[in-house]
């Protein structure tokens, strides 16, 4: 049997139409689900599928996690999902990401699933003031905080430290949060259904009180970071395809934004309790 | 010469800045900050495609209040910069 379900993420629709048994996979997306309604941002249907032909792009290899993007002869982008040099699946999408497709393969069914939303819930949204981030955030007193950082840098384990040592911190998200720039201008973090390795799916929102890009150092120093500094710290933390000039112009609008009117911090940081404490004292006396 | 394909010029903060947004530039790794002149020099690159250093001397000349000569050199110091740079051929 085949269904439809309709799901809300950062005040986004989308839709998947899939198989049950497909569909009972879905469970981290549970708390994001709404009734049935027409005004969609986009809609993905899962199918059964053979390999599709297409043009490669550009690939990225992260942790034995292989995605390759390309298009095929008709212009339409396509995304092929990879887990330890086996496929998964492809993700074909119309220009514009407003409807696809996921062919399964039949291995690694949920991981293709989740990265083919995340993909079109990013493209389809570039252009409407919102980012997907690589990043793991806390709330305290009504506001978010997000933890930036390459993979691997400690985001998570900072972001623990806060819930540990600080009373009154939640975990919002543990890998991709969303962020939306509202129409008065102001920032918002949202909850998500994708959250990494950590089972953190919660249909949550809060103002973001700052972002502070973390490195790994043998002391805690924080400094701030204005302007330029501000976006190159977020710029790399936000996925897109950015060869898609449509979606970089977008993206930049809403990272410009950021940049602009956010505190952005750097923290040099050791993985211990000063480190939660020393950063939590400086990003929330500075809420503006 | 000319201006490697996957470079743009954004503002950002109200600084011009130059990103690699395209599959050819994808990897440059950092952001290039700009002054109000290079800017302008970047965006005449940009416009001619293939373009010479005498080209963006006197496009210069016809902005600024500057003589031909001194226009050259300020337009070959930031040629030179950009090559070194990598973001032009």
């Amino acid at each position: 049997m085949k269904g439809t379900q309709y799901y809300i993420v950062a005040e986004h629709t989308f839709c998947v139409k899939a198989a049950d048994s497909i569909l009972a996979l879905m469970q981290n997306y549970e708390p994001f689900r709404t009734a049935p309604i027409e005004d969609l941002l986009f809609g993905l249907t899962v199918t059964n599928g053979s390999p599709v032909d297409y043009i490669e792009e550009w690939r990225q290899d992260e942790e034995g996690q292989d995605t390759i993007c390309g298009h095929t002869e008709q212009g339409e982008p396509v995304f092929e999902f990879r887990f330890g040099g086996k496929t998964a699946g492809w993700l074909v999408c119309v220009p514009g990401y407003r409807s696809a497709t996921l062919h399964l393969s039949g291995f690694q069914t949920k991981a293709a699933l989740d990265n083919s939303l995340m993909i079109q819930f990013a493209m389809a949204s570039a252009c409407l003031e919102t980012v997907l981030f690589h990043a793991a955030v806390v709330s305290l007193d009504g506001r978010g905080y997000m933890f930036l950082g390459k993979s691997g840098t400690g985001k998570s384990t900072h972001a623990r430290l806060w819930l540990q040592n600080i009373h009154g911190t939640e975990l919002m998200n543990d890998d991709n949060p969303a962020v939306r720039i509202k129409s008065d201008g102001t920032a918002v973090v949202y909850g998500t259904p994708w959250s990494g390795k950590t089972p953190c799916y919660r249909n949550i929102c809060a103002l973001i009180g700052g972002i502070v890009l973390l490195s790994q150092a043998p002391y805690n120093k924080i400094v701030r970071l204005n302007g330029i500094g501000a976006y190159a710290a977020v710029v790399p933390s936000i996925s897109g395809k950015r060869w898609d000039s449509r979606i970089a112009d977008g993206l930049h609008e809403t990272e410009n934004m950021l940049a602009s009117s956010i505190p952005v911090w750097h923290l040099d940081c050791l993985p211990d309790a000063n480190a939660a404490l020393i950063c939590k004292e400086t990003v929330t006396q500075d809420r503006k | 010469m000319k201006i490697k394909k996957g470079f743009v010029l954004r503002t950002v903060c109200g600084e011009n800045v130059i990103v690699g947004e395209g599959l050819d530039a994808i990897n440059f790794g950092r952001m290039l900050c700009l002054n109000e002149t290079a800017a302008f020099l970047w965006k005449k690159a940009m416009e001619y495609g293939d373009f010479t250093a005498d080209d963006l001397a006197g496009a210069l000349c016809q902005e600024y209040d500057v003589d031909q000569a001194q226009a050259l050199n300020d337009v070959k110091e930031t040629l030179d910069n950009w090559t070194k740079l990598g973001v032009m051929e």
